[in-house]
């Protein structure tokens, strides 16, 4: 039976090193172990290129090599026959290499040591499996039929909110993932802000992270999956300069900082974009406190889920404006009673403070700020998004901002901060401002 | 070399393509000028086959728990038939490096299946080392071994 690399992938986690064999013009061969073996596609493999060696200065001479991997299950080992083509030096592909080798680097000693000078992309000719005992294969989770119910799930979502809650009870109930967390992408702001997450202790809705910071940043930068096996602080900026900060006594100027979710010392990590096209929505990304938890497969499904999710919000994102109806006028309901609590707005990024209490800041916080305006002015408590789009206190950075998802962050911002101010859908495209207490309104420079 | 290592040998054909496999154990000679590998013909035939027509021969010791590695090149390899001690040698082989194999988390199993074989499914193939390498993983992996490293 002929063997394609797609059914091996397991010999490619890293679990077991694999070993390659080159030779140069004078006919002398060469043996080196590999740090990684990165599956590209059926007919494709990628090296990771750190060092000027022996190896290197074969494959440019002569691009016929020959690698020998084991699976780390059964112990079936394969000798693959293959041919250098080209290295890479940028991209997507370099991106996702150099993330997994920092993971292996420092789980074997070797941070600051090894570092990918490049990918080199080499053709698969021929697979052989070697004769020999293996261990029977274990049972393994099927994917794919989990990948089926979540699609259908997702396709049943009605709002975004739901859609995002659904998400990440799709990935704990179906593919058993512990921890999640789910951002949107700010395209004027070149940030991601997080709306909905799964197992952390604080929920991190309203955190921020910037494109090319951390996993996130990066998957969301080059527009592909950046999956870690190992720990590695590389990866982990926005929490390694928050506690250098922090340690430095500069801890107040933060406050106006939610702190990402995420585990302390995340082994894996695998965050996926969540794109339509072109367009990018967000990213998805699942941790977890083992080493190797996510593989190749978690990789495939996590991706494909990714593309349903975005499939999924365009829609509920057209359908949250598609109101044309100006907000019924409901102004007469319980008025707010109890002492004055005061909103402050900084109209220069947006941040906004509830008795002192930092909330949310950015498109978000402007939103709150008109909303609590319209209010105070005129007791009012029913809008709709339609308007709010059309709205210039709110200067939405441009006409294809998800302006439903703010709308979810900021909704449960306000119950996570346990606000006197809260917002509730009531219907499409449409909300109620719920006041509880009176509103002192200070615009702040 | 002869403990607690997994060995793995290449050749190349005419053509200078490569191919490799997996070594079952090794002695070097009593003058330590010859070192014979162990290896399954079974499971590298075309190996053998290369080693029959020009003798070069790479080999690589590596200690998987330290990740320390050696490379010994020979350019005279020849294929032996097998000594009546080599099966003991293959199982000392096998025992050392599953021990280390467990020491970093594989299980006993996994180890047994990757290093099992069997007498009639063994020959030998001896060579005099011309260069020796360090080749654990770093900077400085294919550097020249010198005297006393």
């Amino acid at each position: 039976m002929t063997v394609t690399l797609d059914a091996i992938r397991d010999c490619l986690e890293g679990a077991t090193p694999a070993v390659m064999a080159t030779c140069d013009l004078d006919g002398v061969p060469n043996v080196a172990y590999l740090s990684q073996v990165h599956y590209i596609d059926p007919g494709h493999v990628a090296l990771s290129f750190q060092f000027f060696n022996k190896t290197r200065e074969n494959v440019l001479a002569n691009p016929q090599a020959t690698l020998l991997v084991i699976d780390p299950n059964t112990g079936a080992t394969y000798r693959i026959a293959v041919r250098y083509l080209r290295t890479e030096t940028e991209g997507p592909l370099f991106e996702h290499m150099k993330a997994r080798l920092a993971g292996i680097a420092s789980h074997t000693g070797m941070a600051g040591v090894f570092r990918l000078r490049g990918s080199d992309v080499y053709r698969v000719l021929e697979i052989e499996r070697i004769p020999g005992a293996t261990l029977p294969a274990a049972p393994r989770r099927n994917r794919l039929a989990a990948l089926r119910t979540c699609a259908r799930r997702l396709a049943a979502c009605t709002d975004l909110a739901g859609l995002f809650n659904e998400t990440l009870e799709c990935l704990a109930q179906a593919f058993d993932v512990r921890h999640a967390m789910l951002l949107m992408f700010d395209r004027a702001g070149g940030r991601l802000y997080t709306v909905a997450s799964l197992g952390y202790e604080r929920s991190g809705v309203g955190s921020e992270t910037a494109l090319g910071a951390g996993v996130i940043g990066v998957a969301a930068r080059e527009g592909t999956p950046i999956r870690i096996s190992h720990m590695t602080s590389d990866y982990a900026y926005a929490r390694a300069i928050r506690h250098g900060v922090a340690q430095q006594g500069l801890a107040g100027m933060l406050e106006t900082e939610i702190p990402l979710p995420g585990l302390a010392q995340p082994h894996s990590q695998l965050a996926v974009p969540v794109a339509d096209g072109q367009q990018l929505y967000g990213v998805l990304c699942v941790e977890s406190g083992e080493d190797l938890r996510f593989t190749y497969d978690d990789e495939d499904a996590l991706v494909t889920l990714a593309a349903q999710l975005a499939v999924a919000i365009r829609p509920l994102q057209a359908a949250a404006d598609a109101d044309d109806e100006p907000a019924a006028d409901e102004s007469a309901r319980a008025p707010a009673a109890g002492a004055p609590v005061v909103v402050r707005h900084y109209a220069a990024d947006g941040s906004t403070f509830v008795d002192n209490d930092y909330l949310i800041k950015g498109v978000a916080g402007s939103i709150l700020w008109a909303l609590v305006q319209d209010h105070v002015a005129s007791g009012r408590v029913g809008f709709t998004n339609r308007e709010l789009r059309l709205d210039p206190r709110i200067r939405l950075p441009d006409v294809t901002d998800n302006l439903e998802a703010r709308l979810v962050l900021l909704q449960r911002r306000l119950v996570e901060r346990e606000s006197c101010v809260r917002i509730e859908k009531t219907g499409r495209g449409r909300f109620r401002l719920c006041v509880s207490r009176p509103l002192v309104l200070e615009a702040a420079r | 070399m002869q403990g607690g290592v997994s060995i793995t040998a290449a050749a190349r054909d005419d053509a200078l393509r490569t191919t490799l496999a997996r070594a079952r154990g090794c002695r070097v000679a009593p003058d330590r000028r010859r070192v014979v590998i162990l290896m399954s013909p079974s499971q590298c035939a075309a190996l053998l086959s290369n080693l029959r027509a020009n003798g070069a021969i790479a080999v690589v010791f590596s200690r998987p728990s330290t990740h320390r590695t050696l490379q010994l090149k020979g350019d005279d390899a020849v294929v032996e038939p097998v000594r009546p001690d080599d099966l003991a040698i293959a199982l000392r082989h096998h025992e050392a490096l599953a021990l280390d194999l467990a020491n970093i988390g594989f299980g006993e199993a996994f180890a047994a299946t990757l290093e099992r074989c069997e007498l009639d499914d063994l020959v030998a193939v001896a060579f005099t080392p011309r260069a020796a390498f360090s080749q654990t993983p770093g900077p400085r992996a294919g550097n020249p071994l010198k005297a006393g490293e």
